[in-house]
């Protein structure tokens, strides 16, 4: 008989919300472990068994050499590997400090230069280190959105990447637009789709947790509609920079492209 | 010589690591090492606005992102001078009663018990114990839940703001979470019944300080002043005197202390601080389990958050049932201006004392921010316990002293995001 798929889940650096959020399916976490054989999952289990993995799931951005060691052992040692979470797809919330001295950063919040702590200097997105098969989006991920990739990976597929942005869920929910109508600052028309416009139906601004829409988000675009809302371009950018400082479109528009 | 060290433990929120160095029985070091990658946040906030940094303070951690946000929306109304509503009071209220119901549901249920009981996990336990596993995971989700409806999901929601909600539950949704509240009471109790039940080894006991906010006249988790069991109590705004926060190198959590002393936030010292503020079932139950609460032992931590498990359960029924009296209404958050200045935010965050510091600018923007972690004064404190028990361990002879250590930063439910290693030993020389 052939046996189950083996999987592993992993963490970098970050909050460790996105494997929280599997532990968070309350009701079908038991039915979604018995389908596999679980190899790692540290943060739930001191049972770790040896060899390799089908698919290893990875929070966290490559922040430290220790990190980027892990990574680099489990690229190694896994077919599949799936990027979870803001954090792993695009570096995080701390990846809006790209560009800045390490140094400096190192000084102003544990009061010496000396890099203490292993730091790379800047905190990367799994992509930039290694090959990645998926990526789920989300700051944290969306624990429907894990359930169907999760299903499709164990039987050997990929599931479909989504694409378009926020506004469509806002339409589809009718939530009325906080840009038009309100003047907000919403990030809504340059981030990826699939949390059915949570932000903006609980009344506040999209701020971009799932990352901008690869290749497509306009950036330039969204911050033009920011300034002729009275928006200025400071705050415009520091936003967009808080999910999507590593998208190159907004590097290029502050001037690291 | 010989080093002990417990690597990357297993069913903590993060990278830490255990290394202590033994001569013969004298333990001449003894390290709590936290390798959570920095993420430098403070430096995230600052040349951005008041209106951003609840949302990006709750990314400092996915079991605590409630505490992180109220500290935060608390410490600019504190600098603006915002008064917000009695039904925001409430709902604050019952947004970190679900955090605390949720974070010590996780603990107690899935991390804590499979020490005690001996398995490697939670879902190694289903066969001889699945009802414990399905109850606590149901008590986990009522809190879950009880942050869902308040916030839009239960890790980083997006509701809490300067002055209020952007949004406000409905009273269905309320009445959704009062039956859910309800049905959630047994499992609250079972962890009181469990961890009063556990022999609790006593190799870490020794005279301990703690300390908690004041919550008024109610135990609670929102506070102004904070109780030291020395019988001092200070305004937050006091808070660098208090912790006195220091790097060291081999942790990216800076280390805290108390007039040179290593002091406990967390649980115990809100159960033991405020205990003539408990009432009803909770207070009910500590009684009956007066005998096992040893203070001086902070694996009684266990013990202390089953104990706050069942007030806020309790409690958030209260709360949900006042909020429903009163008629919910949609309230969008008062109205105020930015201006410059300074605030101090505290909350009572699961593990302990939470600390969020701005300054502003006239616009709102903040030009400095300092946030002190329950965990980060933790340390110095696990360190200390750390270096009782082996001292104590080694003079009875125990040879094997890992599975030991290791529950003593975990009673404390270290609160360093989630980590990816085996436990294992490496003894540099053999021991003389």
């Amino acid at each position: 008989m052939a046996g189950k798929v083996r999987v592993g889940f992993y963490s970098l650096t970050g909050c460790a919300g996105d494997l929280l959020s599997i532990l968070n399916i309350e009701d079908r976490l038991l039915e979604i472990f018995e389908k596999v054989e679980l190899v790692e999952f540290v943060m739930a289990s001191s049972n770790v068994k040896p060899g390799g993995v089908d698919i290893a799931f990875v929070e966290g951005s490559v922040t430290t050499e220790k990190d980027l060691k892990a990574l680099k052992e489990i690229r190694a040692k896994c077919d599949r590997l799936v990027a979870l979470g803001d954090c792993a797809v695009w570096g995080g919330v701390q990846a809006s400090l790209t560009g800045l001295d390490p140094r400096e950063l190192m000084k102003s919040v544990y009061g010496t230069e000396q890099n203490l702590y292993g730091f790379l200097g800047e905190h990367k997105p799994l992509s930039e280190v290694v090959k990645v098969d998926l990526e789920l989006p989300g700051c944290p991920i969306e624990q429907e959105e894990f359930i169907k990739a999760f299903v499709s990976l164990l039987r050997g597929d990929l599931p479909e990447v989504k694409d378009y942005p926020v506004c469509i869920e806002c339409k589809i929910r009718e939530v009325p637009c906080l840009v038009v109508e309100k003047g907000e600052a919403c990030l809504g028309p340059i981030t990826v789709g699939g949390c059915k416009a949570r932000c903006p139906y609980h009344g506040v601004p999209c701020i971009g947790c799932r990352g901008p829409i690869k290749d497509e988000a306009n950036v330039a675009g969204e911050l033009l509609m920011l300034m002729e809302k009275g928006w200025k371009p400071l705050d415009a950018i520091n936003r967009m920079k808080l999910f999507a400082a590593r998208y190159k479109d907004l590097a290029k528009l502050v001037g690291r492209g | 010589m010989r080093e002990i060290v417990v690597e990357h433990m297993a069913r903590v929120e993060g990278h830490g690591t255990i290394r202590v160095v033994v001569e013969g029985v004298v333990v001449k070091d003894v390290k709590f090492e936290i390798f959570e990658g920095p993420r430098f946040i403070e430096k995230v906030l600052v040349g951005r606005t008041f209106r951003e940094a609840p949302d990006i303070v709750s990314r400092i951690c996915s079991i605590c992102p409630d505490p992180h946000s109220i500290a935060s929306v608390r410490a600019a109304e504190k600098a603006f001078g915002v008064a917000v509503t009695e039904q925001t009071k409430l709902l604050r209220e019952l947004q970190l009663l679900g955090d605390i119901i949720s974070s010590h549901a996780l603990h107690l249920y899935l991390l804590a018990l499979p020490d005690f009981l001996g398995y490697p996990d939670a879902l190694s336990m289903l066969d001889k114990y699945g009802r414990e596993v399905k109850m606590g995971l149901q008590l986990k989700k009522a809190g879950n839940r009880v942050k869902e409806v308040l916030t839009g999901r239960s890790i980083h929601g997006c509701t809490a703001r300067v002055g209020g909600y952007s949004r406000t539950p409905t009273r269905e949704e309320l009445e959704e979470l009062l039956s859910l509240l309800k049905q959630s009471m047994e499992g609250a109790e079972l962890a009181v019944k469990l961890f009063s039940s556990i022999d609790v080894p006593d190799f870490p006991r020794g005279e301990n300080l703690f300390m908690a906010l004041d919550p008024g006249e109610r135990f609670g988790f929102i506070g102004d002043y904070v109780l030291v069991s020395t019988g001092e109590r200070y305004p937050v705004e006091d808070y660098k005197k208090l912790t006195n926060e220091l790097a060291v190198p081999h942790s990216t959590a800076k280390h805290s202390s108390y007039r040179g002393e290593p002091f406990m936030v967390g649980a115990l010292p809100r159960v033991v601080l405020n205990k003539g503020k408990l009432k009803g079932r909770a207070l009910e139950m500590l009684e009956e389990v007066e005998d096992k609460f040893d203070i001086a032992n902070p694996l009684t931590n266990n013990l202390a958050q089953a104990i706050e498990a069942v007030y806020a359960v309790e409690r958030s029924i209260e709360v949900v049932e006042e909020l429903l009296d009163r008629g919910i209404k949609p309230e969008a958050p008062v109205e105020f201006k930015p201006k410059s200045g300074e605030g101090v935010g505290a909350v009572e965050a699961p593990r302990g004392v939470l600390y969020h510091y701005y300054k502003f600018d006239d616009e709102g923007r903040i030009v400095e921010a300092d946030i002190i972690t329950p965990t980060a004064q933790n340390a110095a404190n696990i360190e200390k316990y750390l270096r009782i028990s082996a001292e104590r361990l080694l003079s009875r002879g125990v040879e094997r002293l890992e599975p030991m250590l290791e529950l003593v930063p975990r009673a404390y439910d270290p609160c360093i995001s989630c980590s990816a290693h085996l436990v294992k030993v490496i003894r540099l020389k053999s021991s003389n």
